[in-house]
């Protein structure tokens, strides 16, 4: 009785540091800006999606049924993902809309050094739900051509954003 | 032969060696503003124009080729840019300058070391400290919206602890503590940028007195003073102002020197019997007539 207990307390406390070490990843970030400079391109970018009826992140099936647990994983995959593939892969001529898209893709380059910390020190673990939504989000993007997967992962970049910001609130400066 | 060597250099002007490329580029960064410089072209009287691009780290990493022209400065006739506007996260960011004469341009110059704006200089922030009433009150400087501020109150006496409010919107007066009659309190305050992670160090301290509630002695004398004054002078105002309104309304009346009386009392009357007596006479026989 009284081990099960103590492992109980273990598994507890062991999760509640867990989770501050994932709110603790992002408390740096200026989630505020990347979001400003979102806006500002959205209508342009948006208004180019040819598939409306497509959509690559799976917002309601995907992101919305990830556990606590595996939100740095999820973060730091999809991070990857806009990096390696969305943001290579959409060719911008629009020099201001270029700037934007270069201020967020630097942002995600720094958020993703911060969560690069968190995995040294062991608090960025991928299970295998994890694993299954990042594969999700692949998925969709390799059936689409690849310069109307860009656009579109683009266009939903607010999806994304509104997911880091509702599970990375940042705690008050120490 | 080597006559046409050494023409050769002259008979292919390149662009690239007419006009040289910027030097000494440096960059200046204070509270997250960013100055880059550099030493100016110089040809003669022609006007040189600048253009500068930048690059990210996600750039140099991912599509090295690709370059984004400054928003301030491309091009520009100064040989300075602003680039706070382009430098947007804090990652290093790779920067060139070029300069450009008609259709003709320079090779480009690239900052070295990339700048990354971890490396800016945070100043501690200017502020106002002020009473209204009893109201401790303080207004920060505006440095934009990436600037936090703490701010350190406490009452200058031995013993007290200090308090610390974090605000983070400045150029608006803040409200810190009511404070207390007769006491001394200070302010201190430094930015913080979340962005980078970093502080600024602490400005200096300023304190302020806050008044008694009862006046100042020096005060109250004072208004005894100007009390008594208004109790003697006002009465003697008026009184001296009665007198002038009623000598110049109603002058008194000046008996001129022949009617002046100078006998005694007695004496007029006495002379006045014997005149009555005098008149009594001659006055008689008129009397008679009337009756008949």
């Amino acid at each position: 009785m009284k081990a099960s207990l103590w492992l109980l307390g273990t598994v507890f406390l062991l999760s509640s540091a867990h989770t501050l070490g994932l709110r603790r990843c992002l408390i740096a970030m200026d989630m505020r800006h990347v979001g400003e400079s979102f806006q500002q391109i959205k209508g342009a970018i948006q208004a180019q999606d040819t598939f409306q009826n497509v959509t690559i992140l799976s917002a309601s099936g995907t992101l919305h049924s990830i556990k606590p647990l595996d939100v740095c994983c999820v973060t730091k995959n999809l991070l990857a993902f806009y990096m390696n593939r969305v943001f290579k892969d959409h060719q911008e001529l629009n020099p201001q809309i270029l700037r934007k898209i270069s201020s967020i893709a630097n942002s995600f380059l720094y958020m993703q050094k911060v969560l690069q910390q968190c995995q040294e020190q062991r608090l960025c673990h991928c299970g295998e739900e994890a694993a299954n939504a990042t594969r999700i989000v692949h998925d969709n993007y390799n059936q689409l051509e690849v310069r109307s997967a860009a656009l579109k992962s683009l266009g939903e970049l607010d999806v994304f954003l509104a997911w880091i910001d509702r599970n990375h609130q940042g705690t008050p400066a120490s | 032969m080597w006559l046409f060597y050494t023409l050769i250099p002259c008979l292919l002007i390149d662009e690239v060696v007419l006009l040289p490329a910027p030097q000494n580029l440096s960059i200046q960064s204070t509270n997250m503003k960013h100055l880059l410089t550099w030493s100016p072209v110089i040809m003669g009287e022609e006007t040189i124009h600048y253009s500068v691009e930048y690059q990210g780290e996600y750039e140099s990493l991912f599509m090295s080729h690709i370059w984004i022209p400054s928003s301030r400065c491309s091009p520009t006739t100064v040989p300075e840019c602003d680039i706070t506007d382009d430098i947007t996260a804090t990652v290093p960011y790779n920067l060139r300058v070029r300069a450009i004469l008609s259709s003709h341009t320079s090779a480009w110059s690239i900052l070295k070391p990339p700048f990354n704006r971890n490396s800016t200089i945070l100043t501690p922030p200017g502020m106002e400290v002020t009473k209204d009433g009893f109201h401790l009150v303080v207004k920060l400087e505006d440095l934009g919206p990436l600037f936090e501020f703490l701010v350190a109150y406490w009452r200058r006496e031995p013993g007290v602890k200090e308090h610390v409010k974090i605000v983070k919107s400045s150029g608006i007066p803040v409200h810190l503590e009511t404070m207390e009659p007769v006491a001394v309190y200070c302010v201190k305050a430094q930015t913080f940028v979340r962005a980078i992670e970093r502080h600024s160090a602490f400005s200096q301290a300023e304190c302020v007195k806050m008044q008694g509630e009862t006046l100042p002695l020096a005060l109250a004398l004072f208004a005894f003073v100007g009390f008594m004054l208004i109790l003697v002078v006002v009465p003697l105002s008026i009184w001296k102002m009665g007198r002038l309104l009623r000598y110049s309304c109603c002058p008194g009346v000046v008996l001129p020197d022949t009617l002046k009386i100078t006998n005694s009392p007695q004496k007029l009357i006495s002379c006045r019997r014997e005149e009555v007596e005098a008149c009594a006479t001659t006055v008689l026989p008129s009397e008679e007539l009337f009756r008949t």
